[in-house]
């Protein structure tokens, strides 16, 4: 086929095809891209933020004697709904000015879960072995910042806790969401 | 855009090149050196179009681009779907009504498939008008009706994947019909369904079904389909001799590719509105298996609906599997019944007068049942009363939907909710019945004078408080029929009731300290004394109070038996079930 490419109508059929290709793969993209990039811009419905109720009354957080609860309530994830599933979990500490104190179970270096070291008394992370005071502050290893407190409302009979997720690897607290 | 492929002088492999290039063209060239890639580019952008670009060879570009937006929007919906019953219908109503542009790219791949069934019906009442079929393009034939019956698979599975009531009971009556077939049916069902009933496994097979095997199948037809096109060729109109169609052969691009994207472009602009005209596919509420939704079929298959209510019985059967296989057979010998060279429609008459037949026998019979229920009042309101029962469904979706599955949904109605909590919490001591709680007093025509009035003269009844079994409780009120009359209209001045007969109250107030009431009861709101004081009795922030704590002195004190709900309900909950118990106890039973 010779070349035409001095001929205008061809000139602007090429530019037809093109021009509407484009603009239709265009016009497609939009929703589709938008669409597949929701979890970008949605808030997470999380969990009312609210201090929930612990399964331990003050009484039973004796110093230097952690106690670990689940903090349980209801969960909104995507189209569902759970009622009463764990959101979390919590250490529990007797202060030494008596106060009940509550740190997020979550290491802020890459959030594995924080056991308590019985034996020689510390928060230890079981993945990179950063070791936490029963103060939360870190005394070694990789963490960035101490053990992240939550806010804890105790009164004789019960504690509530507000649970928060934080930034992990950071240096400072920050809170998701 | 225009130049995207490379010029002609690239494609040599040792191009010199004299005169400056862009960057883009030395590194096409530098590519195309390394890939051949060009060579493709060119067997597609230069096939020869005998006889030149035409407006009516464009329905197989418009059917490959449905079908590419069909995968394109299929893999964004796949993204949020959730093919379990549990999730289902919840993710489905998720994505039509929470998600960024959710409706719109749902409604495209649903109004698209209904696009690719009339564009595909179009393509083959063309090719039959032109005789494309005839040799040598006999396989192009079979395989587009083979991908023909694929569309319809792709369909039937797709139909049920939302799990509303409207999908559920198509997919259950077509699993019926399955079953019923000879030998091999109740096989099949049991495959479809992934066991005796509905379930799990039936979504998570036609959601394999629908999203992996067919797809493989189509990409595979779709290869040869259009392979077999190229190679064979567009088919140009009859009785023009090959010299002059030689003559005015023109290359694809950029003659027949113009037509062919500018079609696209309309298409899409017009599925585009019918999308936006419609705020996208239609979402009934979530499957119920106890529902009487009435069920119909895709519009493509009812034809066969209809027609399989001129026959009963077995024969029933008979028409749902053999009219589609004669049809298909038919079709599919097409090339064989009509075997001469000529092409030309004038002398290939009772070929284009059986298919019009055929067609004009499709279209009837898919337009008696639309006419039919159009005109059927009984079939119109139960689709209204669907209607409402999905925009209901799909409000209350926004909540989030419990784990339970699609009707779940339901409970988040916070009528729903608050007789849930009745029902746990209260159902065990109280009724409302008018024959009295186990434990506690029945709120039937709780506050009103005739229930005061018989409170009055027998508190231990069974109505009242005979489960709670007071030692020392309230003494029945001797009187004249005046008298508690007169008593009667005091305790109901306290509900705030708009009737109230204030001088008659007053008389009440006057007997009692001689009925001897006031020993126990006060009316100030604020003094604990031993029986309940009555300040505001029969009124919403009354049952609050008594809900939330019954024992405190103000109300029953050490008397008291109920529990406390203030730690275990919200307050809105409490508040939820005082406005519920006084609704219910103004019911008529």
């Amino acid at each position: 086929m010779a070349d035409h490419d001095a001929d205008p109508r061809r000139r602007f059929l090429k530019l037809l095809a093109g021009g509407t290709t484009a603009v239709l793969g265009a016009l497609a993209a939009i929703p589709g891209l938008g669409m597949l990039l929701h979890p970008l811009r949605a808030k997470s419905a999380g969990p009312a933020n609210e201090p929930i109720r612990v399964a331990a009354v003050p009484a039973d957080v004796k110093p230097g004697k952690p106690v670990r609860v689940d903090v349980i309530s209801n969960v909104n994830d995507g189209w569902s709904r759970y009622d009463k599933v764990k959101l979390g979990a919590a250490w529990l500490v007797r202060s030494p000015e008596g106060r009940v104190r509550a740190f997020s179970t979550v290491c802020p270096h890459l959030g594995c879960g924080i056991d308590w070291d019985d034996k020689n008394g510390k928060f230890l992370c079981p993945c990179h072995q950063s070791g936490f005071g029963t103060d939360g502050q870190c005394q070694y290893g990789p963490s960035p910042r101490s053990l992240d407190e939550l806010e804890v409302v105790a009164t004789d009979t019960e504690i509530r806790v507000r649970y928060q997720r934080f930034k992990v690897a950071t240096k400072t607290k920050e809170p998701i969401g | 855009m225009t130049e995207h492929h490379p010029p002609s002088r690239s494609h040599s492999r040792h191009g010199s090149a004299p005169a400056p290039q862009s960057a883009l063209t030395r590194f096409g060239a530098w590519l195309d050196s390394r890939t051949g890639y060009s060579t493709v580019v060119k067997l597609i952008t230069d096939e020869p179009i005998p006889g030149g670009a035409r407006w009516w060879y464009v329905f197989g570009s418009i059917l490959s681009f449905l079908l590419v937006l069909e995968f394109a929007t299929g893999v964004v919906l796949a993204a949020y779907y959730d093919p379990s019953t549990s999730g289902a219908w919840a993710s489905t109503a998720f994505i039509q009504d929470s998600l960024s542009f959710g409706w719109f790219v749902r409604g495209l791949h649903s109004f698209g498939s209904s696009a690719l069934i009339v564009l595909a019906a179009v393509h083959a009442i063309q090719v039959v008008i032109f005789g494309a079929y005839k040799a040598p393009r006999e396989m192009g034939w079979l395989s587009g009706l083979a991908f023909m019956g694929l569309l319809l698979l792709f369909a039937l599975s797709g139909y049920g994947m939302p799990w509303d009531e409207k999908g559920y009971t198509a997919k259950q009556v077509d699993f019926m019909i399955t079953g019923t077939a000879p030998i091999a049916g109740p096989f099949l069902q049991r495959l479809m369904q992934g066991g005796e009933t509905m379930g799990n496994y039936t979504l998570t097979h036609i959601n394999a079904a629908h999203t992996y095997i067919l797809p493989a199948f189509a990409v595979l037809l779709l290869v040869v389909h259009i392979a077999l096109a190229k190679r064979n060729g567009v088919t140009p109109k009859w009785g023009v001799d090959e010299a002059k169609l030689a003559r005015h052969t023109q290359p694809y691009w950029p003659y027949q590719a113009s037509r062919d994207a500018v079609a696209c472009g309309v298409t899409f602009v017009l599925l585009a509105l019918i999308v936006i005209a419609t705020h996208g596919a239609e979402l009934a509420g979530p499957a119920d298996p106890t529902g009487t939704y009435q069920a119909r079929p895709e519009w493509y298959m009812l034809p066969v609906y209809q027609l399989r209510k001129y026959f009963e019985g077995p024969l029933e059967m008979l028409v749902v599997v053999v009219s589609p296989a004669v049809v298909s057979l038919l079709l599919g010998s097409l090339p064989w019944l009509d075997r001469s060279a000529d092409r030309d429609p004038r002398r290939r008459r009772p070929i284009l007068f059986g298919a019009l037949f055929g067609g004009i026998m499709l279209c009837v019979l898919g337009y008696l049942p639309i006419r039919h229920d159009a005109h059927d009042a009984s079939f119109q309101q139960s689709r209204a009363e669907a209607e409402e029962r999905g925009q209901l469904a799909r409000t209350l979706a926004k909540k989030g939907v419990l784990p339970e599955g699609g009707l779940a949904v339901y409970r988040n109605d916070p009528a729903f909710h608050v007789r849930e909590l009745w029902n746990e919490h209260c159902a065990t001591c109280h009724a409302f019945t008018g024959r009295g709680g186990k434990d506690g007093p029945d709120f039937l025509g709780y506050g009103t004078r005739p229930w005061i009035n018989a409170f009055l003269r027998q508190p231990d009844g069974p109505r009242f408080m005979a489960g709670a079994k007071y030692e020392k409780g309230m003494k029945a009120v001797a009187g004249t029929d005046d008298e508690l009359g007169a008593l009667t209209e005091l305790v109901y001045a306290q509900t705030g009731a708009s009737d109230v007969d204030h001088g008659l109250a007053e008389k009440g107030k006057g007997l009692m300290s001689e009925k001897d009431c006031d020993s126990c009861h006060d009316f100030d709101g604020t003094s604990g004394n031993t029986g309940p004081n009555l300040k505001g009795y029969g009124t919403l922030a009354y049952l609050i109070d008594v809900i939330g704590d019954a024992g405190d002195e103000r109300l029953y004190g050490a008397k008291n038996k109920m529990p406390r709900f203030a730690s275990k309900l919200t307050p809105e909950e409490i508040a939820d079930l005082g406005k519920f118990i006084l609704a219910e106890s103004r019911k008529q039973k």
